[in-house]
């Protein structure tokens, strides 16, 4: 589905991503986890093309991602953002509906019906004429989720979607993403939700200084940890 | 006594009247003068801005030289040389000279009022674009212009009023405005004292409903 290979992103004379290579599969979760500055904002903004890494090659769906290809393989990218980033001039229903209508060119009745659809599934059917800042924190997530689900995109990239959230609507967010995963959608996830990421990772990568320090399954990451830092930066959530 | 104080009221009030009904025809002029400057500013303005923004480098040496020059010399001068100047082989009207001249200026000023707006949108809006597959003409209309016109509206009414006042500058060149009218009243019966006063009610009440108006406007778009 995704395969990432060999990326090197400098900014000025700073490596932030140093030969990062791995591959996402259909219907695989794979989560980025590090300290702050590891890198995995950077690396998920080059999966959706708004970043673009100096060396290496992301291939998606079989196309290589290139500022002439990124427009059309976003359409299969949905991306969620730490700050939301919702329309704050639009209502809930016209944030989702925008991009289907001005991108995908979808009619503008069934882009309506879409929404609502959308909006049912992360549970926010009865906002769909609020403004964004009318909204809670959560609740303004969910939208973010909705409007990125409503172009169907076949990958869904999550950038510490909670970390902006108090502990209540962390729940409420995070519910939302189980039941894409139970749905089958193939995610990249970066967060520091510790129990959410042991349970629904197919795949966990421990990046730091941008560089992948480590990476396996859930149980060998959690439980028989290699790497000397991967397991001082687990101990340091498992105490909390 | 008393009948001479009356006298002079009723004198007063006869030549409020006349003043007012010569004045009249000329307020349509003053009013055309500001919408259609107005209105070209806001065009010119608006692509000055989106050129400064712009990745070209071209593109914004042009655009950065163009608002120097314009704001840098009075717009006085700048209606003699595009009247006077331009005017005589391009065989310009009074009314195109001036437009051409308040709409040139006032673009200049609209740019950057345009620009602070633009940039004064955050970065995650573009990103948020971006990743929904917008492309960078439906970004800036669907996105973000839409939020950069809330924020600039206050500025932009501050440089309509302005706008307004600055068009007695073409009655300089023969643009028979409502400055143009009062000077004309002024050297027919030289009376100085009402004529000023009521040219500069006139103005006052032209800016006062333009004022209303943008705050009618702000209100309405207001995001809740």
């Amino acid at each position: 589905m995704i395969s990432i290979e060999h990326i090197y992103k400098y900014y000025n004379n700073l490596c932030v991503l140093k030969d990062i290579t791995f591959t996402v599969n259909k219907a695989e979760v794979v989560v980025l986890i590090g300290p702050s500055g590891s890198g995995k904002t950077t690396l998920l903004r080059c999966i959706n093309g708004l970043v673009i890494p100096q060396k290496g090659n992301i291939i998606i769906d079989g196309n290589l991602l290139t500022k002439k290809t990124v427009n059309n393989l976003r359409k299969k990218i949905g991306m969620v953002f730490q700050e939301f980033n919702l329309f704050p001039h639009l209502t809930v229903l016209e944030n989702i509906i925008l991009a289907q209508v001005v991108v995908k060119k979808v009619n503008k009745k069934i882009a309506k019906q879409i929404s609502i659809d959308m909006l049912t599934k992360v549970g926010l059917k009865e906002k769909l004429d609020s403004y964004p800042n009318q909204l809670s924190g959560g609740q303004k997530q969910r939208v973010a989720i909705a409007r990125a689900l409503a172009l169907a995109p076949e990958v869904m990239l999550f950038d510490e979607p909670t970390s902006a959230l108090d502990p209540e609507m962390t729940n409420e967010v995070l519910g939302v993403m189980k039941t894409l995963v139970k749905e089958g959608m193939t995610m990249v996830v970066a967060s520091h939700e510790m129990d959410f990421v042991r349970e629904v990772s197919s795949k966990i990568i421990f990046l730091e200084n941008g560089e992948i320090i480590e990476e396996g399954s859930p149980k060998e990451i959690f439980s028989f940890p290699v790497h000397r830092r991967t397991k001082e930066f687990l101990c340091n959530y498992i105490k909390k | 006594m008393e009948n001479r104080i009356i006298d002079i009221i009723i004198k007063e009030i006869l030549l409020f009247y006349k003043i007012i009904k010569f004045l009249i025809p000329s307020i349509p002029i003053t009013i055309q003068i500001t919408l259609y400057s107005f209105l070209l500013a806001v065009i010119l303005g608006l692509i000055i801005a989106l050129f400064r923004i712009s990745y070209v480098k071209i593109f914004q040496i042009i655009s950065k030289i163009y608002v120097d020059v314009l704001r840098g010399i009075p717009l006085l001068v700048q209606i003699f040389f595009i009247y006077f100047g331009l005017g005589k082989i391009l065989k310009l009207e009074q009314f195109t000279a001036g437009v051409i001249a308040i709409s040139i200026c006032y673009s200049a000023y609209i740019s950057e009022i345009f620009r602070a707006g633009i940039l004064a949108i955050p970065k995650g809006q573009y990103d948020a674009s971006k990743s929904l597959g917008m492309n960078k003409y439906q970004t800036m209309r669907y996105v973000i212009l839409p939020q950069a016109i809330r924020i600039i509206i206050p500025p932009i009414s501050n440089e309509f009023i302005a706008c307004l006042k600055d068009s007695s500058l073409v009655s300089i060149i023969g643009m028979r405005e409502l400055t143009r009218a009062g000077r004309e009243f002024y050297s027919q019966y030289f009376v100085d004292f009402e004529i000023w006063f009521i040219v500069g009610m006139f103005y006052l009440i032209m800016t006062a409903i333009a004022a209303k108006f943008a705050r009618y406007i702000e209100k309405k778009l207001e995001i809740p």
